[in-house]
């Protein structure tokens, strides 16, 4: 149905994608894998008609298409389930089904276009009532309206772009169905995705990316998981994670008790010790990323029993975690973390004091401080002018972690997703700089909604589920099955 | 690390399209000069001396509130409607406090009041993150119902006696106003390029939730940034009243809008995060050169707004083809 052959798209001087060639056929439901910057979204883009390929081309049906513009796109029938969604929320499903639907005459007989909207659900084996606003669904059902919108338009080739990212387990369980009974009635579905057990659980086949380049595909019953991971890498999956310190280096660390956040966490109690990465592993949603929040003091209505070094530490208060060296890197580097000044200015922002005499900066002092923090979290000293939103993603969170230096005490580095949006070779650079800051003897405590890198990286993992503590992994005894039945079953909380 | 690349296309182009676009702005702002410079040279009486003067004087009281301006405007709250209100309030405390202390109990009151006007404007937008335009439109409402109650709306007017404490004329050949211009925005620029606060100033409008998540003061930072600008605005005060011998609070009403053009023309970025008072004090002479040409020429007032409106305007026009790039 369609064919993609050595499709190759160009920004600028740098390939984006330099030769990949894709076919699938009608039912047949694809899955799209490969890192962060493998060129996934590119080749979503050039089949949406967004980017334009300088070489190779598409056949739909055995035929060369040029998708021009999304609304060729349209009209031969691809359409984008995208991450975002782009519903009106105050109009009923019906209504958003054909809204901005050209094919609506403007006096029309409503019975026709409701058992369309009906048809279109069905196929989706969703269950949903046309006269309801879309405010009131949830994000999972949503999702289903906009896939339906798209079949009353005659899509017949669906791209899903990491469509259960957001879904809690149950929405998930809907859309596999969804997509079994898209694959019966004959659409093809290419499905981008990171989780690898979807992958194995409901697509046909599986094509690679890396580096711009389909490095493998084929059924997925050729195929298994470590296979696949270092598909995507480019190279064995033990690489990517550096050797643990030596344990029981340090005895003192943070010590969390009760900690309670009202909607997000209860209860919670560990302990994370100086020297070793601590890490909470979680889904999207069990609040483990508003743990590190409540520690940095962002949350005011965040309470418990925290003690740094047998010292207790008052939560809810900027200044008193400060006080006590304790960095937060957000997992939102472009809202929460970057500033859109210099490299320089985002590298000193959290020590100006330390480099004020009477009130005055030195920019001297503060531009060799500078200096030396860019060799110790290994990016360039060159780019200091340079603006950091023009960084990679990996060096922009090398620049976040480098903030924690500077203060005679080595403090806490609370790290939410540290390699969200960093690419394969940034990722193994700062695994290994975490490792560097636990042998000067920080505590890290990192949040990770991927279980990969929790194991990978950690000393001690904590998994949570919906704000409850189930269980305390300490290295080598992690068991990936048993930490994964952790975050997404429910199960009586432990004493930790 | 050859994925290192594939980042930096986006980046690339989005730093050629930044440059592209600040280029077009500075051949903008820098044809514009030179076209306020051209007109000003080539109108006949505009290198006179009295005309010069009056240039000088002009041009700084609407310099000094819009020094106060750059402050909140790179905090990244916009800007305010309340500071020729606040120049206003200060100049009437300046007058009350002369005549009956002198003159150094005046200055420091007059700054006082001044900076406890913008102080609780600033707490009320740092602390509780409320919308920093519509504070400035109910403080400057709340500023003139008081003034009113308070003074009856009767003009303050400077004693005899108080008269001969008055600095007046000029300073190295200079008006003295001026000179107090010049010294605000030294001041400024020290405060905002050498210590801790300025630098935060810059932070907290680039990222407030950034500046959070780092540590930084956030809260003591908006309210620093507000005191600053009520302290410039009470030495536009100060000077107006100076200059009159006296004061009353229709003093600086149309000061605002102008001290806005200033800032804008002068480069400090309307979404905050990036400026400078030298940017601003170009600004303040491209508006104040017009100004004072098209009163050469004979031009009325709504000439003048209508030209300031549109000066506005393609400002505006220019910095918002950045973000649609």
């Amino acid at each position: 149905m369609l064919d993609i052959r050595h499709l190759a798209v160009s920004f600028g001087p740098v390939q984006a994608l330099r030769d990949v060639s894709l076919s699938l056929a009608a039912g047949e439901l694809r899955a799209v894998c490969g890192e962060n910057g493998a060129g996934k979204s590119t080749l979503m883009k050039a089949l949406m008609g967004i980017v334009k390929p300088v070489a190779g081309q598409i056949e739909i049906d055995g035929k060369v298409v040029a998708i021009e513009s999304p609304q060729v796109a349209q009209q031969i029938g691809v359409a984008l389930v995208a991450q975002e969604l782009s519903l009106a929320p105050h109009l009923s499903i019906l209504d958003n089904i054909w809204l901005g639907n050209r094919t609506v005459p403007l006096f029309h007989r409503r019975k026709a276009f409701r058992d369309k909207a009906t048809a279109a659900l069905q196929q989706l084996s969703a269950d949903l009532d046309l006269d309801v606003p879309v405010s009131k669904l949830t994000v999972g059902q949503r999702q289903m309206v906009e896939i339906a919108r798209l079949l009353v338009r005659d899509a017949r080739i669906l791209i899903l772009d990491e469509p259960t990212a957001t879904l809690s387990d149950v929405e998930i369980e809907r859309m596999m169905t969804a997509l079994r009974s898209l694959k019966e009635k004959g659409k093809c579905v290419l499905y981008v995705t990171h989780r690898l057990g979807e992958v194995f659980e409901i697509c046909d086949s599986v094509t690679v990316l890396r580096n711009g380049v389909d490095v493998g595909a084929g059924p997925v019953a050729e195929i298994d998981r470590q296979k696949l991971i270092e598909m995507m890498l480019g190279r064995s999956f033990r690489e990517m994670y550096p050797a643990p310190s030596a344990q029981g280096a340090f005895t003192q660390g943070l010590q969390v008790q009760d900690l309670r956040i009202p909607g997000a966490v209860h209860d919670l109690s560990f302990v994370a010790k100086r020297g070793e990465i601590t890490c909470i592993a979680g889904q999207v949603g069990a609040g483990a990323g508003s743990v590190t929040r409540a520690l940095a003091g962002l949350l005011s209505d965040a309470s418990g029993h925290v003690s740094l070094d047998g010292t207790p530490l008052r939560l809810g208060s900027i200044a008193a975690r400060m006080q006590r060296n304790i960095t937060f890197v957000s997992e939102d580097r472009a809202g929460e973390g970057i500033f859109r000044r210099s490299v320089l200015e985002n590298l000193v922002a959290a020590r100006l004091d330390n480099h004020a005499r009477y009130g005055l900066l030195s920019w001297k002092r503060l531009r060799r401080f500078a200096g030396t923090l860019c060799a110790e979290v290994m990016v360039d000293a060159q780019r200091l002018g340079a603006n950091a939103f023009d960084l990679s993603g990996g060096n922009q969170q090398k620049l976040l972690f480098a903030r924690a230096i500077g203060d005679k005490q080595p403090g806490v580095l609370l790290i939410n997703e540290p390699t969200r949006g960093v690419d394969v070779g940034a990722r193994a650079e700062i695994y290994r700089l975490l490792r560097e800051f636990c042998r000067q003897g920080y505590v890290l405590l990192v949040t990770s909604s991927d279980l990969e890198e929790a194991i990978g990286i950690s000393d001690k993992v904590i998994t949570l589920y919906r704000g409850n503590l189930v269980g305390v992994y300490q290295r080598p005894d992690m068991d990936m099955s048993r930490i994964l039945a952790d975050i997404t079953h429910p199960a009586e909380p432990k004493a930790a | 690390m050859r994925k290192e690349a594939f980042a930096a296309p986006v980046a690339d182009e989005a730093a050629t399209r930044t440059g592209r676009v600040s280029s077009r702005l500075t051949i903008a702002r820098g044809g514009l000069l030179v076209v306020v410079g051209a007109f000003a040279l080539l109108t006949p009486g505009f290198l006179s001396v009295p005309s010069l003067t009056t240039l000088l004087t002009t041009a700084s009281f609407v310099g000094c509130l819009a020094m106060a301006m750059t402050f909140i405007t790179i905090s990244g709250n916009i800007m305010s409607f309340a500071l020729g209100g606040t120049a206003a309030v200060a100049a009437v405390v300046f007058v009350h406090v002369l005549n009956a202390f002198g003159y150094a109990p005046a200055v420091i009151a007059a700054l006082v009041a001044g900076a406890l006007v913008t102080a609780a404007q600033g707490a009320l937008v740092g602390a509780l993150r409320a919308n920093p335009i519509i504070v400035s439109i109910a403080a400057n409402v709340l500023i003139y119902g008081v003034a009113e109650w308070l003074t009856n709306n009767e003009t303050a007017h400077i004693s005899e006696e108080a008269l001969g404490l008055l600095i007046k004329g000029k300073l190295f050949g200079l008006p003295v106003e001026f000179c107090a211009f010049v010294l605000v925005t030294i001041i400024g620029q020290l405060v905002l390029t050498f210590t801790v606060f300025g630098r935060n100033l810059f932070y907290i409008g680039s990222g407030f939730r950034a500046a959070e998540a780092v540590g930084l003061p956030t809260v003591r930072t908006t309210i620093g940034a507000y005191c600053w600008a009520g302290l410039f605005s009470a030495v536009a005060g100060i000077l107006l009243a100076s200059r009159f011998n006296q004061a009353n609070m229709e003093f600086a009403l149309r000061y605002d809008y102008d001290a806005i053009a200033a800032v804008l023309v002068g480069g400090t970025a309307i979404q905050g995060g990036s400026g400078s008072m030298m940017r601003t004090f170009v600004g303040v002479a491209a508006i104040s050169i017009i100004q004072v040409v098209l009163l050469l020429h004979g031009l009325r007032e709504e000439w003048r707004l209508l030209i300031m409106g549109l000066v506005v305007l393609a400002v505006v026009i220019l910095y918002s083809s950045r973000q649609r790039g």
